[in-house]
């Protein structure tokens, strides 16, 4: 295993006894982050679970104008996404600079893929006029009661999620150029295997989303 | 260069082979065939619970091996688990409000009429504390309607058909003026007015109105018969009140008693803008503002409106205005009817026309009649 000449060396940090520590720290306060993150779209996937429970009829009616196909391609590309992503953090691990950076570059491009796929499903909706709460004009489920909050939950639970995606693909950017400034090696890549963590979980909350939105009974 | 190599400890900075990385990524892949694939099969409840086991199952997959947690200390996974548990905690204590409903509409209604017992002995008969307590309560609860001092000329007063009532006078009292029909009245409301039941007063602040209400009279109040306390549910040997036969929810009432009926639809809630553009004529414009949100833009009527303001809530068809009604037939009964209103129905009193804008209108509703 070569070592890559690095651009500067990584001290940690004065207040650590040693490297380790900081990066059993920063891993730590990782996980505290991400709980956070996982009570934020809690409390969403609590009022999901509210009007699911109230409306399941409603629920079953309004989820037919999702289209699975689109919204099982996306969970593909996360998943694969997600591998690619891991791929990427264990060849930092092991000191193969461009081959992490090509991975991470595969992974900035599925990102895409997803978005581009949201893209579509969005203007799609915006279309036939299956939006939020009172902009809700469509026609064909008008007599649906309450229908427009299914899509209240569609667009804010996705859009949030939509956002954390564009939030991990700058991520994930500025570790690939961090990458290619050999500022990683094998005794320092925490922020790629933080960034890592980050879009991990971010699979992980579509994991969720999809049987959820896309597949309702 | 750092003297001192970093202690890499396989526990903590264990590195994912790729075959294993692809190894999950394969089995993500396959559970989410799986899943979708169970989706099309019908398994009713069950449907749910499996899409969420195989999710839990793909969930785990990512942290444990993706985010290493499977390899790493023990407290990052204890943190990250113990969120999932308070979310659960989340769920189930919120869905308990949802799974516990039924209870509220078994037990009775929110706003149930306070029940029981008066503490006063015979309360139709008046009494200088029953009438002094009474005039506290009116000014709090009814001068709106009925006046600061009863004569039924409150703030309230100048858009309520028919008006409220004036105390100071013996007229009108539509149950009669007597203590235990007053406090009918009260405790039932007046159906085809805006008086409202004010049975969730307690029993004794209605005696206590009761008798405030009579002493504003010219005259002492008529006396009360046997058939009036029957009448009023009052306990003529009891006491105040005769107690009340348990009450179910409005719900459950209506399924008892309700007719299958086509559900009401449509129902206007809001006025119509009037048409953009000059309205060709004075008559036209004044119909516009005022007539056509309940009546149509054409006069055919039909629509179903709220009628606001009565007790109980009603909703009535509009009549069309090209049909022969006799309010139509004249300038006279046509003026009547806008000036007055309908007693008990939607049909506004419109005092503020002038008789010139009246003629106006008549000749413009006249010439939609022609037109159809």
């Amino acid at each position: 295993m070569s070592e890559a000449e690095l651009a500067h060396e990584h001290h940690h940090a004065h207040h650590f006894a040693s490297a380790n520590d900081e990066f059993e720290a920063c891993k730590q306060g990782m996980w505290v982050f991400l709980v956070t993150e996982v009570l934020m779209i809690g409390g969403l996937f609590v009022a999901y679970g509210i009007f699911r429970g109230l409306y399941p009829e409603m629920f079953h009616e309004a989820h037919k104008m999702l289209n699975w196909k689109m919204g099982a391609t996306n969970t593909v590309v996360l998943i694969l996404s997600s591998l690619t992503m891991v791929l990427g953090v264990t060849a930092t691990q092991r000191g193969r600079r461009t081959q992490a950076m090509g991975y991470l570059l595969v992974t900035l491009l599925l990102a895409s893929c997803f978005l581009v796929v949201k893209y579509f499903e969005y203007t799609h909706k915006i279309h036939d006029g299956l939006l939020p709460g009172g902009f809700f004009t469509n026609a064909e489920l008008k007599e649906v009661p309450k229908v427009s909050l299914f899509f209240s939950l569609y667009f804010v639970m996705t859009g949030i999620h939509g956002l954390h995606v564009i939030i991990g693909m700058g991520l994930i950017a500025w570790i690939l150029k961090r990458t290619a400034n050999r500022e990683f090696s094998p005794h320092y890549y925490t922020p790629v295997e933080m960034v890592g963590f980050y879009w991990h979980f971010v699979d992980l909350v579509w994991i969720y989303l999809f049987p959820l939105l896309y597949l309702v009974g | 260069m750092e003297t001192k190599q970093p202690k890499v400890e396989k526990h903590h900075h264990h590195i994912l082979s790729d075959r294993m990385a692809v190894g999950i990524g394969i089995s993500l892949l396959i559970l989410t065939v799986i899943t979708v694939g169970m989706a099309h099969v019908d398994l009713g409840k069950f449907n749910f619970f499996f899409a969420m086991l195989v999710a839990t199952v793909k969930a785990s997959l990512v942290a444990l091996f993706f985010m290493n947690l499977f390899y790493d200390r023990k407290e990052n996974g204890v943190i990250f688990g113990t969120s999932f548990l308070f979310l659960v905690i989340f769920i189930v204590l919120t869905g308990t409000d949802l799974f516990f409903r039924g209870d509220v509409a078994v037990k009775g209604p929110l706003f149930a009429p306070t029940q029981g017992k008066s503490k006063l002995v015979k309360p139709w008969i008046s009494t200088p504390e029953l009438v002094s307590h009474g005039k506290e309560l009116f000014a709090a609860q009814c001068t709106s309607c009925h006046g600061a001092e009863g004569k039924g000329n409150g703030p309230a007063a100048a858009s309520l058909n028919p008006p409220p009532r004036n105390f100071t006078s013996n007229d009108g009292w539509k149950n009669g003026r007597k203590a235990t029909l007053v406090f009918k009245t009260l405790k039932e409301g007046l159906q085809g007015s805006s008086m409202a039941s004010y049975a969730t007063l307690p029993v004794d602040d209605r005696w206590a109105l009761v008798q405030y209400v009579l002493s504003l009279g010219p005259t002492p109040p008529d006396q009360d018969a046997p058939e009036d306390f029957a009448k009023a549910g009052v306990d003529a040997a009891g006491g105040g009140e005769a107690p009340e036969a348990p009450t179910i929810s409005v719900a459950a009432a209506m399924k008892l008693m309700a007719e299958p009926q086509k559900p009401i639809e449509g129902v206007r809630l809001y006025a119509v803008a009037p048409q953009e553009g000059e309205a060709k004529s004075a008559g036209a414009a004044i119909y516009a503002a005022r007539c056509s949100s309940c009546h149509g833009t054409e006069g055919k009527g039909g629509l179903i409106v709220k009628n606001m303001g009565v007790n109980p809530k009603a909703f009535v068809t509009t009549r069309s205005l090209t049909s022969s009604l006799p309010s139509l037939q004249s300038t006279e009964a046509f003026t009547k009817v806008v000036i007055e209103g309908i007693p008990g129905e939607a049909m506004p009193a419109s005092g503020d026309l002038t008789s010139s804008e009246i003629q106006d209108l008549y000749q413009y509703v006249k010439g939609l009649a022609a037109q159809n």
